[in-house]
């Protein structure tokens, strides 16, 4: 089958998208830890400036896994018993932005504060 | 622990039970038979379960960004095979009925049962696989079993339901609707992979992360419930980054084009 | 393909669990914010009620007087040691029960009071309402009060976790009857779809169980008024069948019937013409024999409505099928001998149930079969043969055969093997297996075909059961004889 020229078109934009975007990526990137202790996260508020990207490091010392969620940072991963996963987020605008352990959302529930 | 069971396992089975009744809807409507969603089915829980108990080594991979990587490979996986599913069933579609041609029903069946088995397998194993593990991490404790077991339940009932009901109104559809209807929604699926697996990528930062472009939480959150059917059904994000909406966009027009290449090109030389 | 049963059933059964659940769900997130509230509003009883005792208490030791300006915690902290101590001996009981509970008293930056658990550090923010901590390794519902009067800070808090598991266990009561309900509801949303649809499975088994050429019309009394369209359809569709069903039999036998008289005047005129043309005339021979064909033909066309078995009427009685093979040998000897072929009857007496009109025809028209294939010099064997349950009645000749893959066909009426043109040269319409297989069935045999034990040749084979089993009741079509 002969591909038509304009069906790569779509990958052109690919290239100039990330082209655009590529000046976030070598910025010094701060990191934050977090623990996740009996169901909680400790410090259950973090605080990150503005339109900066973060890694997270997230230490899960309990026994059981957990799933780091939050719609509001688009942010999902499973963080297994006794390890540590790594997310990265931001850079966002100012405001809150609220995380829950989805495995036991009543207890692990924290936000990030965007200053 | 109730609704979050419910929706944990409702987001799931949602997806699978949406690609399962799009894809038995149009076996249906080809005259496939119905023996590849058992394979599908016996292979994805396979999958789920060596991708459930392996994921502690898995996450590790790539600096502890395993996981999204192995997600997002796994979700354009299903993109291209979704692609090329969608072009086999063209082929078929446009060519039957023409003068002189081979029919392709025949010669290209096995390729699409093939497809579907492929798709189901993938989708079952990373859903089912997250599945497993809140199962076994929640219900550790003794204090939310029968909470989480009802969870579960209804949500896993509610997911299969939607997917009944979707595959019911796709087939009473005539051949022609049902045809267009069930590619749309592929295509949409298929858009939706490609969104979550850029977002999971940029969650590993495999892919530049962006200030989000707009934000239309306030307009249809994503933790409402239509939002997480929006969410399974067309990858809808409430506060997407350019390049997510870029590659979003990107996989909704390539199917498009190339079907209606296709179309344009059986038309010229039937 | 499709199951009107099937669709009904996961449908609805979908359709309820849909509606069921995500009202259910509904209930239980209205139930929590309910249970949530009541549990916010007890917090902030307790905080007053604390309040209360707390100030009681001081009172009546110190006699202070609250609208002094005078600093309270000095006093506070000096004379209320004991009374601390004692609600902390109480607390530290409570705590040990249910560590769901902790308070602190703050007066301007001072700790006065707290529960035994609650620790050294203030356990909510010095902000009037609501807000959720995580402290002591569990995360709690805070709610802090502050008392103008006294200038003093009541910070209270519940264990989020135990509220919620409280909240929950008691809702969950109400939840999962519907749950355990759907496996119940399945089985009645299929029973009840069943029953309602057995109308249609009744007409369908009705319809099925008819015999082929049962014609008459469906009962029209008892149907739901969906399928009396269906039934009055089918009822004139019956009629109509039936009607042109009669034409065409009576047509084929009347024809047949009306042929016989005018085929016997034209081989009497045939006889007496013979006398007038030179012997050897090639036409005149020509004519004859397509006169005789002609003359076979009807026959054989009448023999075969006679056994129709639609049609026939029988008169079963118990016949000795061996003394009948032995009759018909005799009577169609001369033929055999004609072409010497040697003829072998073999077995023994045994008798079976049937009509002697359509067995002889049936003998006849095998023995006929196998003298005309069996070339000059061949040979034929019958054999009669009593099994246990059956009785076997077998044919064999030494002609050519008839290929495997013409099995099947050989019994199509009117179809010759190799088509008209029979090496043979012999006569033939084509009508004689399809009467053998007529009269077969009519008698619950069975017939099949098969080489016979000659170096060539074809086997016949018919198994007559010994007690045919009831008879299904030959409905005829009394206007046509």
């Amino acid at each position: 089958m002969k591909i038509k020229p304009f069906s790569y078109f779509p990958f052109f934009l690919i290239a100039i998208l990330l082209c655009f975007f590529q000046k976030n990526v070598w910025a010094d990137t701060p990191i934050i830890k977090i623990e996740i202790r009996n169901h909680l996260f400790i410090p259950s508020e973090i605080l990150i400036p503005e339109n900066t990207k973060v890694k997270l490091i997230i230490n899960n010392l309990d026994d059981t896994d957990e799933e780091f969620e939050s719609y509001e940072l688009n942010r999902e991963k499973v963080i297994i018993g006794k390890r540590k996963g790594i997310i990265f987020i931001g850079p966002l605008p100012a405001g809150e932005y609220p995380f829950f352990g989805e495995f036991f959302p009543k207890t692990a529930q924290g936000k990030v504060i965007v200053k | 622990m109730l609704l979050s069971s419910v929706i944990i396992i409702l987001r799931e089975v949602l997806e699978a039970a949406l690609l399962f009744s799009i894809f038995i809807a149009l076996s249906r409507q080809l005259g496939f038979d119905f023996k590849w969603v058992a394979w599908s089915l016996f292979l994805g829980l396979i999958g789920a379960m060596i991708y459930g108990l392996n994921i502690d080594a898995v996450s590790q991979w790539y600096d502890g960004v395993g996981q999204e990587v192995t997600n997002a490979l796994m979700q354009l996986g299903i993109y291209l095979m979704l692609l090329l599913y969608m072009l086999l069933l063209s082929i078929t579609l446009f060519s039957t009925g023409r003068p002189n041609s081979i029919n392709h029903k025949k010669t290209l069946k096995p390729a699409l049962v093939f497809i579907m088995i492929i798709v189901s397998t993938l989708a079952i194993t990373r859903e089912g696989a997250e599945v497993i593990l809140y199962f076994f991490s929640v219900t550790r404790s003794e204090n939310h079993l029968v909470a989480v077991l009802t969870g579960m339940t209804i949500g896993g009932s509610i997911g299969i339901s939607i997917g009944f009901l979707f595959y019911y109104f796709l087939s009473s559809l005539n051949f022609k609707w049902s045809i267009i209807i069930g590619l749309s929604l592929m295509i949409m699926v298929a858009a939706a992979m490609v969104s979550q697996a850029s977002l999971l990528l940029i969650q590993a930062d495999w892919l530049p992360s962006q200030l989000p472009l707009w934000d239309t939480s306030g307009w249809l959150s994503e933790r409402s419930a239509i939002g997480q059917l929006m969410y399974a059904l067309i990858g809808y994000e409430a506060t997407p980054t350019a390049i997510q909406a870029g590659l979003y966009l990107c996989g909704f027009i390539v199917p498009i084009l190339l079907i209606l290449g296709l179309k344009f090109k059986y038309n010229l030389y039937p | 393909m499709k199951s009107i049963r099937t669709f009904l059933i996961i449908v609805i059964l979908s359709t309820v669990t849909l509606m069921a659940f995500l009202s259910a769900l509904n209930g239980y997130q209205d139930s929590m914010a309910k249970a949530e509230q009541l549990f916010d509003s007890e917090l902030v009883d307790k905080s007053h009620l604390l309040l209360q005792a707390f100030l009681a208490r001081t009172l009546i030791d110190n006699k202070i007087d609250m609208t002094s300006t005078q600093p309270l915690n000095a006093t506070v902290s000096e004379n209320s040691a004991s009374l601390i101590k004692d609600i902390e001996l109480e607390n530290e009981q409570m705590a040990a029960e249910n560590n769901f509970f902790a308070f602190q008293i703050w007066h301007q930056g001072n700790l006065l009071l707290r529960s035994s658990h609650a620790p050294q550090k203030a356990i909510a923010h010095f902000e009037k309402g609501f807000n959720d901590s995580n402290f002591l390794n569990h995360r709690w519902r805070t709610y802090s009060y502050y008392n103008n009067t006294s200038n003093l800070w009541i910070l209270t808090a519940e264990r989020t976790d135990i509220r919620y598991v409280l909240a929950e266990n008691i809702i969950l009561d109400s939840i999962l009857p519907v749950v355990i309900m759907l496996p119940l509801l399945g089985i009645l949303i299929w029973t009840i779809v069943s029953f309602g649809l057995s109308p249609l499975r009744k007409l369908a088994k009705e319809l099925g169980n008819k015999r082929v050429d049962d014609l008459s019309p469906l009962s029209i009394d008892e149907q739901p008024i969906e399928l009396i369209q269906v039934v009055n359809s089918t009822n004139d569709l019956l009629k109509r069948l039936k009607s042109s069903f009669l034409r065409e039999k009576r047509f084929a036998s009347d024809a047949a019937h009306e042929l016989r008289t005018p085929i016997s005047a034209i081989k009497i005129h045939l006889h007496n013409l013979a006398a007038m043309v030179p012997e050897n005339e090639h036409s005149f021979l020509q004519l004859k024999s397509s006169v005789d064909r002609m003359g076979h033909l009807v026959e054989q066309i009448l023999n075969l409505n006679r056994t129709s078995p639609d049609q026939y009427i029988s008169r079963f009685n118990t016949i000795d099928l061996y003394k009948l093979a032995q009759e018909l040998i005799i009577r169609e000897y001369p033929q055999f001998n004609e072409k010497n072929i040697q003829l072998a009857l073999e077995g023994e007496p045994c008798n079976i149930e049937g009509d002697p009109f359509a067995l002889e025809v049936l003998l006849q028209n095998l023995m006929t079969n196998a003298c005309k294939y069996t070339p000059d010099g061949g040979s034929v064997i019958v054999t009669i043969s009593e099994k246990q349950t059956d009785i076997q009645l077998q044919i064999q000749d030494s002609g050519p055969g008839v290929p495997k893959e013409q099995y099947e066909r050989v019994f199509d009426r009117f179809y010759r093997l190799n088509g008209d043109s029979h090496d043979s040269g012999t006569m033939g319409c084509g009508l004689g297996l399809a009467i053998v297989q007529q009269i077969v069935e009519l008698h619950q045999a069975k017939i099949t075909l098969g080489h016979s034990s000659f170096s060539s040749g074809l086997l016949v084979n018919i198994i007559f059961p010994k007690e045919p089993s009831a008879r299904k009741q030959s409905v005829s079509l009394p206007e046509v004889s």
